[in-house]
């Protein structure tokens, strides 16, 4: 056995263990013969130094009790400790309020997600437009609902007057700067005034 | 460090339903519970039974003990219930035996060690630890003999015992162990040797 484990039985017999290194020599004290045999010889040392006259230091009280122990159940097997009890009372709302918290973090996670992704703002951005929509039509005051569409990406679009003007004035101009404005012209596929419709569809939903 | 911490968690083995950690309780209680038993009864062997009683008592009721005083001042209590109540009950009964009480504790004790039909053996072999364990004690180096008794005639705590002592509380731990250690060494031939002739007598 080795002087480390000894040292410890010692100071652990005098109370003199910290908790941690007491949880763990417990369990092997309780299953350890050799311990146990040492544990008891130094209750002995102990009882021959404080001169306990009368006592029977090879009593056989030990084995007595434990004889009769063996027969009991053990303490855990039918019932708990009060402690134990206590808390075992309060236990019941544990799963209710893990599953409330569970769907809690989810919905933070959904809404920070759509955030984060291309567009999300736009996603983000018609929840108060539902709940416009679910309060008119509580009220019974609107029954259409239009789903704005996302607005596009603010682009340089030219006019169709400046785009005239560049080519009826095209021998003033730098050939660079006219080829790229018209080249800007003939590739966006939005109309110039069609940037004013979500402001429609907005209208709509204030109905 | 916190005060009965290996008492405790031999109790909270115990109430979660290891014996074996409240076999260790009673090894490290049952000669000082005797001794308090005896202030009642005075009979050793009668001391062993009312111990006993109240062992089973104790074990029967951790389920409700929750630590807020030491296990021992707990199981004390327990023990001192159970011998008042059983001088009760013998006063009520039939006399087996009479002590004078104005006699000494060592004629208390001999007169109910006569009494016991177990003790010739172990009169024998508690006389023989006593003197062992003695003798061991006189052997000790004057530093290991002091730290030891301080611990467990005085009750000093280590830290006690080490300004007692003007050394670090590690070198008092060590100390207590070497003490148990050749203590130990010597009593455990004593046992080996006191079981054969156990035998022998049987």
């Amino acid at each position: 056995m080795n002087e480390e484990l000894d040292s410890q039985l010692s100071a652990m017999f005098d109370d003199e263990l910290p908790p941690a290194e007491c949880e763990l020599l417990a369990r092997r004290l309780s299953r350890d013969e050799y311990l146990k045999a040492r544990w008891g010889r130094y209750a002995i040392v102990g009882a021959v130094i404080r001169a306990e006259r009368g006592v029977r230091l090879n009593a056989p009280l030990a084995g007595r009790v434990n004889a009769v122990l063996l027969a009991e159940p053990a303490l855990a097997a039918h019932t708990t400790a009060p402690r134990d009890r206590r808390y075992a009372r309060l236990r019941w709302w544990q799963p209710l309020a893990g599953a409330a918290v569970a769907a809690s973090v989810a919905t933070v996670s959904i809404l920070w997600l759509r955030a984060q992704t291309p567009g999300g703002a736009a996603l983000v951005a018609h929840v108060p437009a539902q709940v416009n929509v679910a309060s008119t039509g509580a009220s019974g005051q609107g029954d259409s609902y239009v789903v704005p569409r996302p607005k596009p990406p603010a682009a340089l679009v030219p006019s169709t007057e400046l785009a005239n003007y560049v080519v009826a004035h095209s021998m003033f101009s730098n050939p660079v700067a006219r080829g790229n404005l018209l080249s800007a012209f003939m590739t966006s596929e939005t109309p110039p005034g069609g940037a004013e419709e979500p402001q429609s569809d907005v209208k709509a939903l204030a109905h | 460090m916190s005060a009965d911490a290996s008492d405790l968690s031999l109790v909270r083995r115990v109430q979660r339903g290891d014996k074996g950690a409240f076999d260790a309780l009673v090894l490290k209680y049952q000669h000082k519970l005797v001794k308090l038993v005896m202030r009642y009864v005075r009979n050793p062997a009668e001391a062993e039974d009312i111990a006993q009683e109240a062992f089973i008592k104790a074990y029967r009721a951790l389920p409700q003990f929750r630590g807020d005083s030491a296990f021992y001042t707990w199981l004390y209590r327990i023990a001192i219930n159970t011998a008042k109540n059983a001088v009760v009950s013998r006063d009520r009964s039939p006399v087996e035996y009479d002590l004078d009480r104005n006699n000494n504790d060592e004629s208390y004790d001999m007169q109910g060690r006569m009494k016991d039909s177990e003790t010739p053996e172990g009169l024998v072999l508690t006389d023989e630890i006593r003197s062992t364990v003695n003798a061991a004690i006189d052997a000790l180096p004057e530093d290991l003999r002091t730290a030891i008794v301080l611990r467990e005639l005085e009750g000093l705590s280590y830290e006690e015992i080490a300004a007692a002592m003007d050394c670090p509380v590690g070198t008092v731990r060590s100390r207590i162990f070497r003490a148990r250690e050749a203590i130990d060494r010597r009593l455990r031939e004593v046992f080996e040797g006191g079981l054969g002739r156990a035998e022998e007598l049987g």
